[in-house]
C-alpha cells in the first residue's frame, strides 16, 4: 500500500511535468524576497512558511531523478528520495499551508509559480490517496449528484417555486419569475449551494430585465481543490453541457472565486474545446448593468463604511479587481479600500478549499491574521466579498479576532440600494 | 605548465561545453508539452509579456521590491555585473586592445557585482530563513560567481591577471550548467509564463495603472 501510494504520486508528477512546471521547478534562486508576500508569514513568521521553502520540498523530491547532483550527489542540492512520510509531509503543505493565493508569483522576482507547484503536489496526493478525505468526498458526491439529476430535481424545483414567492414580495411584482433549465435564455446563472446566492441575483436580474434562468447544478468544484482535472472536469461537465443543451447565449457564475475560475480559465482546456458561449462572473454582469444604466440604485441605503475584500481568484487569477469597485461605489456611500488591495491583497486564508476542512481551522485561523488587521485598520462596518469561501473565512475571522463587522456578498448590497416600486418589501439580505 | 597555458586550453572547452550544456537545457525545456490555452482571453498576452520584461522588473513594481528596495538594487547590481563579467571573459583574448577607460568602468562593475554577491553569500549564511532553504550548491554557486567577478575586476585592471580570469571563468562555466546559476535560463521562461498570465486575463492593465 505505502509502496503504491509512493509510486502512484511519482507517476503523477512525471505526467504533470510541462514547461511551466518545469520553470517553476528550475527557476527559483531562494532569494527569500517571497517570504513576507505570504500571508501564512506575515501571520507567522516561521521558514516552513516561505514560499520558496514549500516550493524546496517538491524540488528535492524532482532533483533526484531529474538533476545531475541530485542522482549522483544527492545531499549536495537537497536531493531526496519519495518516501511515505515525505509523501504525507507534502500532501499537509500543498492542502494546509498554501491557499494558491497566487500573491508569491506577483512579487517574485522570477516569477515562479508557487502555486502551481503545490496545485502539482495536491494531483499527485490526490492520486495517491493522500488527499483530505472531506474534499474528496464532496468532489465525489457532486459527480455522482450530476449522474442523475432526476433525484434531486423535484426538490429543488420546489424550493425554487417558494424562493419565486419571496422574489415576487422582493421587487413588488407577482409577475417576477425564477425559471429552471429554460431553453433559449440569454443568460445561465449558476448558483452555488443555498437560496442567499440564488435571491438576490434573481432580483437584481428582474430589476434589469434580464432574460435568464437559473442552472439544475451548483457552481462550486471540489476537483479543482483536489488538483484532480479529471474529476474538476466532470464536475464542470454538468454544467457546461446544460448549457449547450439550453443554448444559452452566456453562463453567468455565482459570487464565487474558485468557480468562476475553473469555469472561465481551466474549464475549456479540460473539455479542450472553446465554449459556444463566454462565461463570467455576475460581479462582472452586474458592475455591467451599471454602466449601462439597467439599476436604479440608492447608495443611501448603505450608509455604513463598507470595504471590499478581493478574492484571490477573482482578482490575481481571473482579472475582477475593477467590476467590484464600479458596483460599490455606485451602491455605498462610505467605500474604504483596506491596504493593499486589488491585485496585490491579501488572502483572507480560507482559499484553495481550507474553508471546508475543519482538520486545518487552527491554521487557517491564524494564517487569517493579516487579513483580520487589514479589516481592523479600515474601521469599516461591513465587508464586502465576491466569494463564498472568503465570506465563510471572513465570518470566522470576525468571530475569532472580534472584528465586530458585518459580512456580505456584493449582490446582497446591491439589492439593498435596488429603488423597487411602492408595496415592495425590502428583503432581509 | 603556466597559468596562460591552462587558460589557452580550458577555456575553449569550457565556452564550448558551457554553450552545449545550456542549450541541451533549453531544447529540454522546450521540448516539454505546453498545451494551448482554449480559454477566452480578456486581454493580449503580448501586452503582459512586455510588462513582465519591462515595467514589471521596475523597484516599484512589486511589493516585495518597494519593500526590500536595498536587496532589490544589490539583485540588480550583482546580476549586472555577471553580465559584463561574461562579456569581459568571452572578450578575454582581446582585451588589452580594449581602451583603458572603458576596462575601468566594466571593473567598476564588476566589483560592485561582486560585492552584492559576496554580502548576499554572506547572507545566505547568516539568515536563518536563506540559510535554510538554501543548498550548498546555492551557497558554492554565489561564491564561485563572485570570485569569477572579482578576477574579472582585477584582470581588469591588471592584464597580466587574465589568464587566472580565464582559468576562474571557465571553471565557473563548466559548473554552472549543473547548478542552480541555469536559473538564469529559467528567468525568461518564468516572467513569459507571468507576462502571458497577466496579459491573456486582463490583469496586466491592473499592474500598469496601479503605479502610474
Amino acid at each position: 500500500m505505502s509502496n503504491n501510494a509512493v509510486t502512484t504520486a511519482l507517476e503523477s508528477l512525471e505526467k504533470q511535468l510541462n514547461r511551466p512546471l518545469a520553470t517553476a521547478l528550475e527557476a527559483c534562486a531562494r532569494c527569500g524576497i517571497c517570504a513576507d508576500s505570504c500571508h501564512y508569514f506575515v501571520a507567522d513568521p516561521d521558514t516552513k512558511h516561505i514560499p520558496a521553502f514549500r516550493g524546496e520540498q517538491l524540488r528535492s523530491v524532482y532533483r533526484r531523478t531529474h538533476d545531475f547532483f541530485g542522482k549522483y550527489f544527492p545531499s549536495w542540492v537537497n536531493a531526496r528520495d519519495l518516501d511515505e512520510a515525505t509523501l504525507d509531509r507534502l500532501a499537509e503543505i500543498a492542502f494546509s499551508e498554501c491557499t494558491l493565493c497566487r500573491r508569491c508569483t506577483f512579487n517574485c522576482p522570477l516569477g515562479v509559480d508557487t502555486p502551481l507547484l503545490m496545485r502539482t503536489i495536491r494531483g499527485a496526493a490526490t492520486a495517491a490517496g493522500k488527499a483530505p478525505e472531506l474534499l474528496v468526498m464532496l468532489a465525489d458526491s457532486a459527480i455522482e449528484k450530476g449522474k442523475d439529476p432526476e433525484l434531486f430535481k423535484s426538490l429543488f424545483l420546489q424550493q425554487i417555486a417558494d424562493m419565486e414567492k419571496q422574489l415576487q414580495t422582493m421587487v413588488g411584482d407577482p409577475s417576477a419569475r425564477i425559471t429552471v433549465q429554460r431553453e433559449g435564455a440569454r443568460v445561465l446563472y449558476v448558483a452555488l449551494a443555498g437560496g442567499h446566492t440564488i435571491l438576490p441575483p434573481a432580483a437584481i436580474f428582474h430589476a434589469a430585465k434580464e432574460d435568464w434562468t437559473l442552472s439544475l447544478f451548483e457552481a462550486a468544484n471540489y476537483g479543482v481543490f483536489l488538483g484532480d482535472p479529471a474529476r474538476a472536469k466532470q464536475i464542470a461537465a454538468r454544467i457546461i453541457e446544460e448549457a449547450k443543451r439550453l443554448k444559452v447565449q452566456e453562463v453567468v457564475v455565482a459570487e464565487c472565486g474558485h468557480a468562476c475560475a475553473a469555469l472561465v480559465w481551466d474549464a475549456p482546456n479540460w473539455f479542450n474545446e472553446t465554449f459556444p458561449f463566454p462565461v463570467r462572473s455576475i460581479v462582472e454582469l452586474i458592475a455591467e448593468y451599471i454602466e449601462q444604466g439597467r439599476l436604479q440604485l440608492d447608495p443611501s441605503a448603505n450608509p455604513e463604511v463598507i470595504t471590499y475584500h478581493d478574492s484571490c481568484n477573482l482578482a490575481r487569477t481571473s482579472g475582477i479587481y475593477r467590476e467590484p469597485r464600479t458596483v460599490l461605489k455606485a451602491v455605498a456611500q462610505n467605500f474604504r479600500e483596506m491596504t493593499p488591495h486589488g491585485l496585490e491583497n491579501y488572502c483572507c486564508g480560507g482559499g484553495g478549499g481550507l474553508v471546508a476542512l475543519p482538520e486545518y481551522d487552527e491554521k487557517r485561523l491564524r494564517a487569517g491574521k493579516p487579513k483580520a488587521d487589514q479589516i481592523r485598520a479600515t474601521k469599516a462596518q461591513v465587508v464586502a466579498a465576491a466569494c463564498e469561501n472568503c465570506r465563510l473565512q471572513l465570518g470566522e475571522l470576525n468571530a475569532h479576532y472580534n472584528l465586530n463587522v458585518e459580512i456580505t456578498a456584493l449582490a446582497d448590497l446591491v439589492v439593498k440600494s435596488l429603488k423597487f416600486p411602492k408595496g415592495a418589501s425590502q428583503p432581509a439580505v | 605548465m603556466e597559468f596562460v597555458q591552462i587558460a589557452d586550453v580550458l577555456m575553449p572547452i569550457a565556452v564550448i561545453y558551457a554553450i552545449i550544456a545550456f542549450g541541451r537545457r533549453w531544447s529540454t525545456v522546450r521540448q516539454l508539452p505546453l498545451a494551448k490555452d482554449l480559454s477566452a482571453a480578456k486581454g493580449r498576452s503580448s501586452r503582459g509579456v512586455i510588462y513582465a520584461f519591462t515595467q514589471g522588473m521596475a523597484p516599484w513594481a512589486k511589493e516585495s521590491t518597494r519593500r526590500h528596495p536595498i536587496t532589490y538594487l544589490r539583485g540588480i547590481l550583482f546580476h549586472l555585473g555577471i553580465v559584463v563579467g561574461f562579456a569581459a571573459l568571452l572578450g578575454s583574448p582581446w582585451i588589452d586592445r580594449a581602451d583603458a577607460a572603458l576596462r575601468l568602468a566594466g571593473a567598476v562593475i564588476v566589483t560592485a557585482g561582486a560585492a552584492c554577491g559576496i554580502i548576499g553569500g554572506i547572507l545566505r549564511l547568516t539568515d536563518s530563513h536563506l540559510r535554510t532553504i538554501s543548498t550548498a550548491d546555492d551557497h558554492l554557486s554565489v561564491w564561485l560567481v563572485s570570485l569569477f567577478l572579482v578576477s574579472v575586476a582585477v584582470g581588469l585592471l591588471w592584464l597580466r591577471f587574465i589568464p587566472v580570469l580565464q582559468i576562474i571563468g571557465a571553471i565557473t562555466l563548466i559548473y554552472a550548467p549543473a547548478s542552480k546559476i541555469r536559473h538564469f535560463i529559467f528567468f525568461y521562461f518564468g516572467r513569459l509564463f507571468f507576462g502571458i498570465h497577466i496579459g491573456r486575463r486582463g490583469i496586466v492593465q491592473g499592474l500598469e495603472s496601479h503605479h502610474e
